[in-house]
């Protein structure tokens, strides 16, 4: 896999990563199902992920921008699994709607084990960290417009979890913007 | 507050990934993945009803 191939692949992980992202907002804004704190750690995992592909573009890929993104997967599956084993008791009917049938911490599980299989795979060819010496290849509009996409949507969440919380700690089942009741009080 | 606080850091880790140093922006993600397993632990508190 040649180092442009490998960037290539890159941005279209952040464009998928913004696709998480906007579906999380969708979801929040259409069905009026605000995160919880499990949920909320795991929006922040999905966004800690960009940070590899982020610098893989910028500075060239690296065997260590890969393990950060590797890292943030770990950990956000082990929130996911403990979302998942709070409501697994038969019966339970799980934490928001479900989506094709699986509630979204199930699908953010199978989001963050593609993501380790991915990065794994990834991380199997070396041809795309020779060269190294080289100037770091300059991003084009595609890579470049996938980047200020996921740092656009990781601000946007910075705004709705502040309407959500306010200074205070995140209900742990909200079904207000605290903020927004606040003004309206 | 502490989940706007770690979405504001992202963003800023970012920009700093995409236009600063690179030592900056490997540190300052540490510290990130840190704060936030220490989010994890904080709120990891309800009992686990499992039966196995």
């Amino acid at each position: 896999m040649t180092r442009r191939l490998a960037i290539t692949l890159n941005a279209l992980s952040l464009y998928a990563l913004a696709g998480v992202l906007a579906a999380a907002f969708a979801a929040q804004l259409w069905l009026h199902e605000l995160p919880c704190p499990l949920c909320l750690l795991q929006r922040v995992q999905f966004a800690m992920l960009a940070i590899g592909p982020i610098l893989n573009i910028r500075f060239g890929p690296r065997p260590s921008h890969y393990a950060m993104s590797l890292l943030s997967a770990g950990l956000g599956a082990v929130v996911s699994i403990r979302q998942i084993l709070l409501h697994i008791l038969p019966g339970d009917p799980g934490y928001g709607s479900a989506l094709a049938g699986y509630h979204y911490y199930t699908w953010a599980l199978i989001g963050f084990t593609a993501a380790i299989l991915l990065l794994a795979s990834m991380l199997l060819f070396d041809r795309q960290f020779e060269d190294r010496a080289n100037s770091p290849i300059a991003a084009g509009p595609f890579a470049g417009l996938a980047v200020r996409l996921v740092i656009a949507l990781t601000a946007a969440n910075v705004a709705s979890t502040y309407l959500e919380c306010g200074l205070a700690a995140c209900a742990d089942n909200p079904v207000v913007y605290e903020m927004l009741q606040r003004g309206a009080r | 507050m502490e989940f706007t606080a770690l979405f504001l850091a992202i963003a800023v880790v970012m920009l700093i990934a995409w236009h600063g140093p690179r030592p900056l922006a490997l540190t300052l993600f540490g510290v990130l993945l840190l704060a936030s397993a220490a989010t994890y632990l904080h709120h990891a508190t309800d009992v686990l009803k499992l039966s196995f």
